[in-house]
């Protein structure tokens, strides 16, 4: 890894391809009438939050206008598919003490795009003791903290406390990492940091630390063919100061990216034909790709404008609520 | 070097059990150490085994508190693969730089013979530098042998200018399940200045042995590291 300005071009027509693909893809990612009932949260629900979490991000942080402009569109779609809100307020009187509803809702709701149902649907099941009981899983734990934030809701637990659980607060030996532990590790860099927006929030340690190792992941998953993880922790990359820019791995990444913007989740895109069975396999890796080019093309412009005092190509995008949320 | 048979035993099993009688004996296990034991001068695939293990053939002599002074069989068994199997001009990093090693080892450990031991043949630093790390990764522990103490000081020194790039290639041997490659990079590493703590090379090397101990190599060069650098648990 190299540190360097790396290379916009190349980023900025990743960025395209993917938001590209995405715009065609819109009708995989409309809900369907069953999704508060009985539909498969994982294929309507979880691409569409994904959807509008990195579109939310890519429309106001990157540089390039006409690039922010489609990723607007595509977040106001994703929106629209909500009701304007009403599908949460839904989802959440099926399942009042689901988080996912709360999270997905809290996506929109960093925009300001807000339910008054679902508020106050909001505010009385976060109240209870049963809300406060810990979860297994802490790194989506952190999610759950943030959408909370976001909400403009008391945190249920402390961000800190739970961060100190996680991969990215206990450091473990970089051999150590599975797949699991690794896209565990990059989620733990996504809530701390805001998906990138609070970068500063990495520790001198775990900046330390990533900045080792992250080369060693990087070559691991990019010869697995895992182009999802291998975009995540590029995207990871990008969040570092002084951002490193890895040409090679970008390389690799940008050379599985079909003509039509797709990145496939794993080895090959299906070659059925079947275009569900397409979207299913690239929509994931498809929307990281857009996102790490993303966070990479702004650390190029910091490198190009020299050392950064703060994150001065953030600050339009910093999270709200910051003072009261920083660890 | 092809694989020969010496009867039904192939070179690689030749191999193994000359380098399970090292690290027995760098364990302090098994009595006093004599190449010449393990390596029967004369037996055909000696001279090829001596090769392969370079300058680990003589590690227990590089012990403060060896059980036994090298001999004149031992000399003999070193002599007859140096003159074997020299690295020819066309000789890759490796082979000459593992040559090498088996020379600045005979020199550094054997007593001085009535015969001079060879000039140590000329081997390059210069890919050091100029390598990706997952090649250079790779590239080193095939140089483990080389890690033992004293021996090839020039060739340390641009190695401890990359050791961030080694760690990387031991995180990356390890999560490819390649220990032979992990334990050889360790080994190294043992020796480098100012390996980062977040690696966890003691941990690592043991997890190695444990993982990838079925390869007497493997154990060889977590016992080395121990031994010499004291390194792992």
């Amino acid at each position: 890894m190299t540190g360097g300005r790396g290379d916009p071009g190349l980023l900025d027509r990743m960025v395209r391809g993917s938001l590209g693909w995405l715009d065609e893809a819109r009708g995989f990612f409309r809900l369907p009438p069953n999704v508060t009932t009985d539909a498969d949260p994982n294929l309507t629900l979880k691409p569409l939050g994904e959807l509008a979490e990195l579109t939310q991000l890519i429309g106001v942080l990157h540089p390039r206008d006409e690039i922010r402009q489609s990723a607007r569109g595509l977040f106001a779609f994703a929106w629209n598919e909500t009701r304007d809100g009403e599908l949460f307020a839904e989802l959440i009187r099926g399942e009042p003490f689901a988080t996912y509803p709360v999270e997905l809702y809290a996506t929109f709701a960093q925009a300001g795009l807000r339910h008054a149902d679902a508020d106050e649907l909001v505010a009385t099941t976060t109240r209870l003791r049963g809300w406060r009981v810990a979860r297994e899983d802490h790194t989506r734990t952190l999610n759950v903290l943030n959408a909370e934030r976001r909400l403009g809701l008391r945190q249920h637990a402390d961000f800190a406390a739970v961060l100190a659980l996680t991969g990215l607060g206990r450091l473990p030996e970089p051999w150590t990492l599975d797949r699991k532990a690794v896209y565990g590790l990059t989620h733990d860099v996504f809530h701390l940091t805001d998906w990138g927006r609070n970068r500063q929030r990495l520790s001198p340690e775990a900046t330390g630390y990533l900045r080792l190792w992250l080369p060693s992941w990087l070559d691991t998953w990019l010869e697995e063919e895992t182009w999802d993880l291998a975009g995540e922790l590029l995207a990871v990359t990008a969040t570092l100061p002084d951002a490193p820019y890895d040409a090679e791995a970008w390389q690799r990444l940008a050379a599985v990216q079909a003509a039509d913007g797709s990145v496939p989740e794993i080895g090959a895109a299906p070659t059925s034909g079947d275009p569900a069975e397409t979207f299913l396999a690239c929509y994931h890796s498809t929307l990281v790709t857009a996102f790490a080019a993303t966070l990479a093309r702004i650390a190029c412009d910091e490198a190009e404008a020299g050392p950064a005092t703060g994150d001065p190509a953030l600050v339009g995008g910093r999270t709200p609520c910051e003072s009261e949320s920083a660890p | 070097m092809a694989e020969q048979t010496q009867g039904a035993v192939p070179l690689s099993a030749v191999i193994a059990d000359a380098a399970t009688g090292v690290a027995l004996a760098l364990r302090g296990e098994g009595g006093p150490y004599a190449l010449s034991g393990i390596l029967r001068h004369g037996d055909a695939l000696t001279p090829a085994a001596v090769r392969v293990l370079g300058a680990d053939a003589l590690a227990p002599y590089a012990m403060e508190h060896r059980g036994a002074q090298a001999g004149p069989e031992d000399e003999a068994v070193v002599r007859q693969a140096l003159a074997a199997y020299p690295p020819g001009a066309d000789a890759t990093e490796v082979s000459a730089w593992t040559y090498r090693g088996l020379v600045e080892a005979s020199h550094a450990f054997l007593p001085a013979g009535a015969q001079p031991w060879p000039a140590p043949p000329e081997a390059g630093t210069g890919w050091v530098a100029q390598t990706p790390w997952p090649r250079l990764s790779h590239r080193v522990s095939q140089l483990a042998a080389l890690a033992l103490p004293g021996l090839a000081p020039g060739l340390a020194e641009q190695l401890a200018a990359r050791t961030d790039d080694l760690s990387r290639g031991f995180v990356r041997a390890v999560r490819r399940r390649d220990w032979l490659q992990a334990a050889g990079l360790g080994r190294w590493l043992a020796r480098l200045p100012d390996v980062a703590p977040t690696l966890g090379l003691d941990s690592g090397l043991a997890f190695v042995r444990q993982m990838g101990g079925a390869d007497p190599r493997v154990t060889l060069h977590i016992v080395a590291a121990q031994r010499f650098h004291g390194r792992g648990w």
